[in-house]
């Protein structure tokens, strides 16, 4: 893939907030990069001052050292009637009202664009259109704002960002509060509009693993500062797996998962290589116990035309189970 | 930003003819009995004398004043409830009336007596319009203060509940060293009334109204992205601070013009953009702000009229009707599936 044209730009950045006689430094030295239809991820942990970098880089909050380069302009010399033109921001704050349609929503997307009572031209009626049209969210566009689930609701801001016609859009945790097939769905969309539109689109998250398998693009947060680079490359410097060391956590490199450490003791020996084997290991790791071939106690997995049989043998003893969870209920310590 | 033209022609000119047939009914109705026949005769000044003075120096003033003090009341309400995010925000509940009824204080019970308090005098006028300005804005300013640093709209309510608990105190202290006539006519003021006014109070007035709307409808545009938050409004280029500004001084205009010459009315302020709202089925500020404000005319031209009801030369205070018809609308914002009122 031939490299992009870059649609935002940190140098040297800090951020933070200052009041009437304090700056408060939230980070600095950071020297980012985002280049059309390009899907960047904003992982750090909650605090960590994901939506302070955002609300920056939209021009919410001013910097307090280094620049800010949008589209090859440096973020200060953008006028103000410009600059929503260039950047989108749809952040988390709710909104004021319960009985607005969709549609009006993603209307107000048009602001820079319209007249001063702020009336839809054609132009800005086929951008709404278009912009419901990319987010499927159509065929709702006349049900009121309260009566569409979150995630429906998160695609309606997507939408409105989508008809203010940017290159770059950016969102503060636009998965938040939302189930798994949501949070997926979401981020899978971010992803197609940055290739089927060239947007460049930055989103903040801390959920790491859709981010992992979708994102282009990662800004870690670290304890230091933010590591910029592929997942993957992210991955194999450790950079992932040391941002959110804890001694609970153990991430795995290979699968870009995170699972729970435990003080697995007992050795139990595991016969099978079925997906029932796979996660009768799952089962009783979580219930203290390691995968040891040479141990005494064994479990057996038979995957039956009628179900799947597990037997335990302890020596001379051996007890028939249909299901894990008589499993590991009958398990000794 | 569409709505079925239908139904907003329909509302619209439902309302320009409520408007309308109301602003007759007032006149024809009242504490004394009048023949609809010599209420037509002293409109154009052919009645006998007593009842040409009761139609042209009472009735006809009242039912102006509530065409436009209801529409003023009502479009102050709706610019304070998007300004504060608040749905239960007005000019009454947040203090602002009191603000008002401060400045009108402080010129009835100590600047009087330096001037006649004959109507028509300046004092009566432009003077006690701007008192009420001054007050209604300074209480503005300080919800504003406390809006921005408290995201929380029920910490806001409290905070203007305290004001206007705190101003009716110093207004205590000044009523306990005023004389009696002053006293007299500051506590009539209070009740709310709509009769008292003469023609260039009325043109004071509706000048003064007709600024604060226009300034209002000036800003339909970033009060719609407002609905969104400030957040959104400032990434799509609404200059804030001078939004807030125009927003601020428009609902102080309004609501202190008319708190001046009428009275702290109750309640118009938080209930009619409600009524709006349902009425025409959306948020958008170029439906909601002529629509609102027709609501209002209609609401306190029905208040007048069932004011004078009991006949016999007695009449309630309008403040009395206008709280009757309000509180059910606030109760029902309350009780609503959004449990305390938190959006619109």
């Amino acid at each position: 893939m031939r490299r992009r044209d870059i649609t935002a730009e940190t140098n040297d950045l800090a951020i933070g907030y200052r009041s009437r006689n304090r700056v408060n430094l939230v980070m600095q030295h950071l020297s980012l990069q985002a280049r059309k239809g390009e899907l960047v991820a904003l992982i750090g942990r909650n605090g960590a001052g994901k939506s302070s970098l955002l609300r920056t880089l939209v021009g919410l909050q001013p910097s307090l050292g280094g620049s800010i380069k949008l589209q090859g302009k440096d973020l200060q010399s953008i006028e103000s009637p410009i600059l929503p033109r260039i950047v989108s921001f749809a952040s988390t704050e709710p909104m004021a009202v319960r009985n607005i349609k969709v549609r009006d929503v993603v209307a107000l997307g048009r602001f820079p664009f319209t007249n001063w009572i702020g009336t839809l031209a054609r132009e800005d009626e086929e951008a709404v259109n278009e912009a419901l049209e990319a987010t499927g969210m159509m065929l709702l566009s006349g049900r009121s704002i309260d009566n569409i689930s979150d995630g429906e609701r998160q695609r309606t801001l997507i939408a409105r960002s989508l008809a203010q016609d940017t290159e770059l859009l950016v969102m503060d945790e636009p998965t938040a509060f939302l189930d798994l097939p949501s949070r997926y769905s979401i981020v899978s969309l971010l992803r197609q509009l940055t290739r089927e539109r060239d947007k460049c689109v930055i989103y903040s998250t801390h959920d790491l693993d859709t981010a992992i398998n979708e994102a282009d693009r990662i800004w870690l947060m670290t304890g230091t500062g933010i590591a910029d680079g592929a997942p993957e490359d992210l991955i194999l410097t450790g950079t992932v797996a040391r941002a959110f060391e804890s001694p609970l956590l153990a991430f795995s490199s290979s699968e870009g998962t995170f699972s729970f450490i435990r003080g697995n003791q007992t050795g139990i020996a595991l016969e099978g290589t079925s997906l029932a084997a796979q996660l009768t290991e799952k089962a009783l790791s979580r219930c203290g116990y390691r995968n040891d071939p040479h141990a005494e106690l064994k479990i057996i997995v038979r995957d039956n035309p009628d179900g799947t049989e597990w037997s335990v043998v302890n020596g001379l003893q051996t007890e028939q189970f249909r299901s894990l969870y008589d499993l590991v209920s009958h398990l000794p310590g | 930003m569409k709505i079925g033209i239908s139904r907003l022609t329909l509302a619209m000119t439902g309302l320009l003819f409520l408007v309308f047939i109301l602003f007759i009914a007032d006149l024809l109705t009242g504490s004394t009995r009048i023949e609809t026949s010599e209420v037509i005769r002293s409109l154009f000044g052919r009645g006998t004398t007593g009842d040409e003075i009761i139609v042209t120096q009472f009735r006809l003033p009242k039912a102006l004043t509530a065409i436009i003090a209801g529409a003023a009341m009502a479009v102050s309400g709706l610019l304070m409830q998007t300004l504060f995010r608040n749905p239960l925000a007005g000019p009454d509940v947040l203090g602002v009336s009191s603000g008002a009824g401060l400045g009108v204080a402080l010129t009835l019970l100590t600047l009087s007596p330096l001037f006649t308090l004959s109507a028509g005098s300046a004092l009566q006028g432009w003077g006690l319009i701007l008192a009420a300005w001054a007050g209604a804005g300074a209480v503005m300013m300080i919800i504003m203060a406390v809006s921005a640093r408290m995201r929380d709209i029920m910490t806001v309510l409290i905070v203007g509940l305290l004001l206007a608990s705190a101003i009716s105190a110093v207004v205590s202290l000044l009523q306990y060293f005023s004389n009696e006539t002053m006293l007299r006519t500051y506590v009539i003021w209070t009740m709310g009334n709509l009769g008292n006014i003469s023609y260039p109070q009325i043109r004071a007035l509706a000048l003064a109204t007709a600024a604060g709307l226009f300034m209002a409808f000036l800003m339909v545009k970033p009060l719609n992205a407002m609905l969104m938050g400030e957040t959104f409004s400032r990434t799509v280029g609404v200059r804030m601070n001078r939004t807030r500004i125009i927003l601020l001084a428009a609902a102080s205009i309004l609501a202190g013009s008319v708190t001046a010459f009428c009275g702290p009315l109750a309640f118009i302020g938080v209930a009619v953009p409600h009524i709006g709202r349902l009425v025409f089925g959306t948020t958008d500020h170029r439906i909601l702000m002529p629509g609102v404000a027709l609501c209002g005319s209609v609401v306190l031209l029905l208040s007048d009229i069932i004011s004078a009801l009991p006949g016999g030369g007695h009449i309630i205070p309008v403040n009395t009707v206008t709280s009757l018809i309000g509180i059910p609308v606030v109760l029902w914002i309350i009780l609503g599936k959004t449990g305390l009122g938190r959006r619109f």
